[in-house]
């Protein structure tokens, strides 16, 4: 390369290091978004995968109404099954400090050691210490919900008993990294749902069972097994007694809440930084392109000089190879501690315990492709095309001025507007490249902006629409004795209570074909307020639970492939009932199913109007004496405010909000480089222009206004179809990030598109700033005599 | 000269290029009176583009003072200067520096408005002031649809646009044949002779300097001589 094109190439950069630099920036910033939000999301999946491992975490959990320890032996003896460990299981109340009754589960652990199954990691304190006082190990978010430490008392409700237990440590469990209390109960409750691990012995003395009684099996299966045989063996040599659930590990319920939220992520961790990359990619391949097409008249002098087209395309090569290399770096650099930063991050917040980093070389080969694929064809295509004029047509043509046409447009015609107003709107009119190239930043930064701004909305508007719309109630409580109309008049003539419906929930499995669903069956009456079901259009409670009729959650119903009409058998502990399938409805949960408290009441073995479940709306002020009260109803199980349901709700989505967060300033980072880069060209490639229009008189405000009016006028060119398109592309990312759990309508605040425009707008006027003063201050004298 | 217009005093610029001081003038001392036909005459780099944008308010000197009906226009500030300019001075640059997004027309409407002619009587005059220079047909026209010469005219009616008091002229027949180099000298002729316009016209044109009223020549950044022609000769009478 000859030396004096380099000694150029390096001038380049200088006369237009703010550019060069955003150019850079924008390169890296994709770059950076791609390495660390796709590496952070690989990462997250494979610290889980890593936690599991190192967890021995169970491939299946059986249930049996009580069986003798020594089951355990007869179990490992099994080929195939490499660690059994026995439990017991007694799921009770919970008194909090401040009175209020919740739900909790007692683990009944056969060792002083880390069991085989499901061990525990020990974050605070230590394993059971043999003492005079039982002592118990809590579950991590509880105890952290409730800053309860080693130490302190715990206090579950035995048999109507508040029994303290000195805490020995807290424990991290592979079974509740979501604390989900069960399949049919699967909404994190980490709030209202305490799990305590305790010496088999002790729970054993607590419950007053037998010794050696336990009634759950957490076993491990050798990877080489068949699966379904050795599952087949144990569930026979369980039989005798009573077996009463086999949980395998894709269906426990904590794994399954993980599964469906990473796999929400799965599209709209690749897709958001992909969008973000592909957006770097464009913007360099047009700014980039600009900057080389500016120099035409360079070209066409080099040319006149004698040196040959693939010296002048080497030149310009060598210059947008530097940015995309330096790009390429810097978005390497930053990107891969920032997906370190990232993991942990969300790690923490879900209190994953083994976290696992990891390089991956494959993303780093694709963003190097890619971004050094499209700087130099950026900067190929352009200096190829001014490399191919004749020399004195490159040199005589001002590039920015080439596209200018002799007539006026239309527009121009119908509207007799003032030479001051007429300049703004012809610059944007007429230099059609210019404003395209700028135009395309802008909608560029709209999307961006909108994209990640939508995901927030539309979550929020979700989260307000469930808990405001959807749920009336403010309490609820679960019996696990069936209730009469006694109670229900007892509770409704209590002070505070402004209404009270009673409910039935039973697991069932549905009946369809060859598939079983298993699934949580709520039976209402069809004229209820508590709980609005979200039906289409045109569908009305009271019609869609009629006779024998079932509404299913939208999810289930596209799940199983069932719609209005469709018949379907439910199986219930009583026998089975063939159901016709009326509607469907939008629900937070999608294992629910509706149907009439009739049907379920025509279903069940008893003679009188039962019920299991109650919905109360109560005065605010009454709410915790009203909680207390309904716990200590005999029968009651659970008792739960709708705010704790919330909050529970709101903790899962941390991952959620993490991630947009980080998005979020990709985002606007990207914007405003786009933003800044788009105005600082537009004024820069005027300098000469601007200087004359100076040096005849126009003085420097008038510089700046027309400047503005300008942006001003090219913002409103692309106000609608930035909307449109940001629009767009965040129902494109809704689509993508809906699991199970949640189906996310795309919704999009008016205020959030109104705060998004004038944000734009702002930074575009700010971003021309620099550019403008740099116009006002250039000595007259030099700039209105070069020519290029 | 009892009236003078312009006084350069002292006047030198320098150019800073890392060690290498370029001294485009050294001490250059002149008075122009009002009304007067200057020309420049001097080699190429002999400071004469200097001198014009030191006069014209696009530079500043590194030493000396320039005083314009008494006033030193090197101590203005930003927005006096562009008031001096705006007001007092047209600009008819080398390299005609035309506004791209304008027509011809508009580009000297450009000028006027910067003076408060309000729309209707700026375009008619605009019209007019192209008719001066014989490019009424191309009105419509875009810089880039213009030859040089052309665009120089257009850049000359915009500099006669606000009936400036000082009229600053850097090459202006640099491009023109010699018909349309008398069109533009005529016009520049008239406007001095019938307005008292001032004007200080640069050239490399030896040709031209007859129908000075002093011509004076530069050269390595001072005053070499001065010739004094009280009978100029009429622009029809020059010969290129
Ligand atoms: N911005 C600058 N930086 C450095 N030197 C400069 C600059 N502008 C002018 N010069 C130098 O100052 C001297 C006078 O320049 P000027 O433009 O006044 O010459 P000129 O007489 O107009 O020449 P020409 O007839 O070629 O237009 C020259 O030697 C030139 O190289
Ligand atoms: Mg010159």
């Amino acid at each position: 390369m000859n030396k004096l094109f380099m000694r150029k190439t390096l001038r380049d950069f200088r006369a237009s290091w703010a550019q060069s630099v955003a150019l850079m920036f924008i390169v890296a910033l994709g770059i950076a978004a791609y390495v660390a939000l796709v590496g952070s999301y690989r990462d997250l999946k494979s610290s889980y995968d890593r936690t599991y491992e190192t967890l021995h975490f169970a491939d299946a959990t059986f249930a049996v109404a009580e069986a003798p320890l020594a089951v355990a032996d007869e179990l490992r003896a099994l080929a195939g099954v490499t660690a059994v460990t026995p439990r017991l299981i007694r799921d009770t109340g919970y008194e909090l400090p401040d009175g209020e009754p919740i739900r909790a589960r007692l683990i009944g652990l056969p060792q002083t050691t880390q069991p085989d199954v499901n061990q525990l990691v020990i974050a605070e304190g230590q394993f059971f210490s043999d003492g005079a006082t039982p002592t118990s190990l809590v579950e991590a978010h509880f105890a952290d919900i409730y800053g309860i430490q080693p130490g302190d008392a715990v206090t579950p409700i035995i048999n109507g008993d508040s029994v303290p237990l000195r805490v020995a440590g807290i424990g991290i469990s592979p079974e509740y990294l979501i604390v989900s209390p069960s399949q049919q109960d699967m909404f994190p409750s980490a709030r209202t749902f305490a799990v305590l691990w305790l010496p088999l012995t002790t729970v054993q003395i607590l419950t007053g069972s037998n010794a050696d009684v336990v009634n759950e099996f957490t076993v491990l299966l050798d990877e080489t097994a068949v699966a379904d045989t050795v599952i087949r063996q144990i569930q026979e040599i369980l039989q005798p007694y009573e077996l009463e659930t086999t949980i395998l590990q894709t269906d426990q319920p904590s794994n399954a809440l993980l599964q469906q939220d990473v796999a929400g992520y799965k599209e709209l961790a690749n897709m958001m930084p992909a969008i973000i990359l592909l957006v770097a990619a464009i913007s360099v391949y047009v700014l980039l392109g600009r900057m080389v097409r500016a120099q035409q008249p360079q070209v066409g002098l080099m040319k006149a000089l004698g040196y040959g087209t693939s010296d002048v395309l080497r030149h310009y090569l060598l210059f947008a190879l530097v940015i995309g290399l330096v790009g390429l770096v810097l978005g390497v650099c930053g990107g891969i501690p920032l997906a370190r930063w990232v993991t942990s991050t969300y790690a923490q917040e879900l209190s994953i315990p083994f976290v696992q980093t990891q390089f991956y070389p494959d993303l780093v080969m694709q963003s190097v492709l890619i971004s050094l694929a499209l700087c130099l064809l950026a900067g190929y295509g352009p200096a190829r095309s001014a490399a191919r004029l004749a020399p004195a047509e490159a040199m005589r043509i001002d590039p920015a001025v080439a596209l200018v046409n002799g007539r006026q447009n239309f527009l121009e015609r119908m509207l007799p507007l003032p030479l001051e107003m007429r300049l703004p709107l012809r610059n944007v009119l007429r230099m059609r490249r210019r404003s395209l190239t700028t135009g395309l930043g802008i909608v560029f930064a709209f999307i961006l902006v909108l994209m990640v701004w939508a995901m927030f909305d539309s979550m929020s508007i979700f989260m307000d629409q469930n808990f405001e719309k959807v749920e009336r109630w403010d309490v609820t409580a679960v019996f696990d004795k069936p209730q009469n109309n006694a109670t229900l008049e007892l509770v409704r003539s209590w002070d505070g209570v402004i209404a009270a419906e009673p409910i039935i929930q039973l697991p069932v499995t549905l009946l369809t074909g060859d598939e079983r669903e298993d699934v949580l069956l709520t039976a209402v009456q069809p004229d209820q307020q508590m709980h609005a079901l979200q039906l289409p259009e045109g569908d009305t409670a009271t019609a869609v639970l009629g006779d024998n009729q079932i509404v299913l959650s939208q999810a289930l119903a596209e799940e199983l492939g069932l719609h209005a009409g469709d018949e379907i058998t439910v199986d219930t502990p009583f026998g089975k009932q063939a159901f016709t399938v009326s509607s469907t409805t939008k629900e937070l949960v999608s294992t629910a199913v509706y149907v009439s408290i009739d049907d379920a009441l025509a279903l069940s073995p008893f003679p009188m109007a039962i019920f299991n479940g109650l919905y109360l709306q109560v005065e605010p002020s009454a709410v915790s004496r009203i909680k207390a009260d309904l716990y200590h109803l005999p029968g009651t199980a659970s008792v739960a405010r709708k705010t704790d349901l919330y909050n529970d709700l709101l903790e899962m989505l941390n991952l959620f909000y993490t991630f947009m967060g980080v998005m979020f300033l990709f985002a606007l980072g990207m914007a405003f480089a786009l933003l800044f880069n788009a105005t600082t060209v537009n004024v820069l490639e005027r300098q000469r222009e601007l200087a004359t229009m100076r040096s005849i008189g126009t003085s420097n405000w008038q510089i700046a206004a027309q400047i503005t009016a300008e942006n001003v006028v090219l913002w409103l060119l692309c106000l609608v179809p930035g909307l449109l398109l940001g629009y767009a592309v965040a129902l494109q990312l809704g689509d993508a990030f809906s699991s199970e759990l949640f189906s996310l309508d795309i919704t999009i605040a008016p205020t959030s598109y109104v705060i998004t425009s004038l944000g734009i707008l702002l930074t575009m006027l700010l971003a021309a700033w620099p550019a403008i003063r740099r116009v006002n201050r250039l000595n007259l004298a030099e700039a209105t005599k070069v020519l290029v | 000269m009892n009236n003078p217009l312009i006084l350069c005093r002292d006047l030198t610029r320098q150019y800073k290029m890392g060690a290498v001081t370029v001294h485009a003038l050294r001490g250059l001392n002149l008075e122009i009176a009002t009304g007067e036909f200057i020309v420049l005459l001097g080699p190429s780099g002999s400071g004469k583009t200097t001198t014009l944008n030191l006069v014209g308010g696009l530079d500043r000197p590194t030493g000396g003072a320039v005083l314009v009906g008494g006033e030193d226009i090197t101590r203005y500030n930003e927005k006096q200067l562009t008031r001096y300019r705006r007001e007092q001075v047209g600009f008819v640059f080398q390299f005609f520096n035309l506004i791209p997004t304008l027509t011809a027309s508009e580009n000297v409407e450009f000028a006027l408005k910067l003076n408060g002619s309000n729309g209707r009587s700026a375009a008619s005059r605009a019209l007019e002031l192209l008719d001066i220079v014989g490019l009424r047909e191309r009105a419509n026209h875009f810089p880039a649809e213009l030859s040089g010469g052309e665009q120089q005219r257009v850049s000359i009616a915009r500099a006669l646009a606000n009936h400036p008091a000082l009229l600053l002229c850097d090459e202006p027949t640099g491009n023109l044949d010699v018909k349309t180099g008398h069109q533009v000298l005529q016009a520049i002729r008239d406007l001095n002779r019938e307005e008292g316009t001032t004007v200080i016209l640069v050239t490399h044109n030896t040709a031209i300097a007859p129908m000075a009223d002093r011509i004076v020549r530069l050269s390595d950044g001072q005053i070499d001589s001065i010739t004094v022609q009280d009978e100029p000769e009429l622009v029809a009478e020059l010969a290129w």
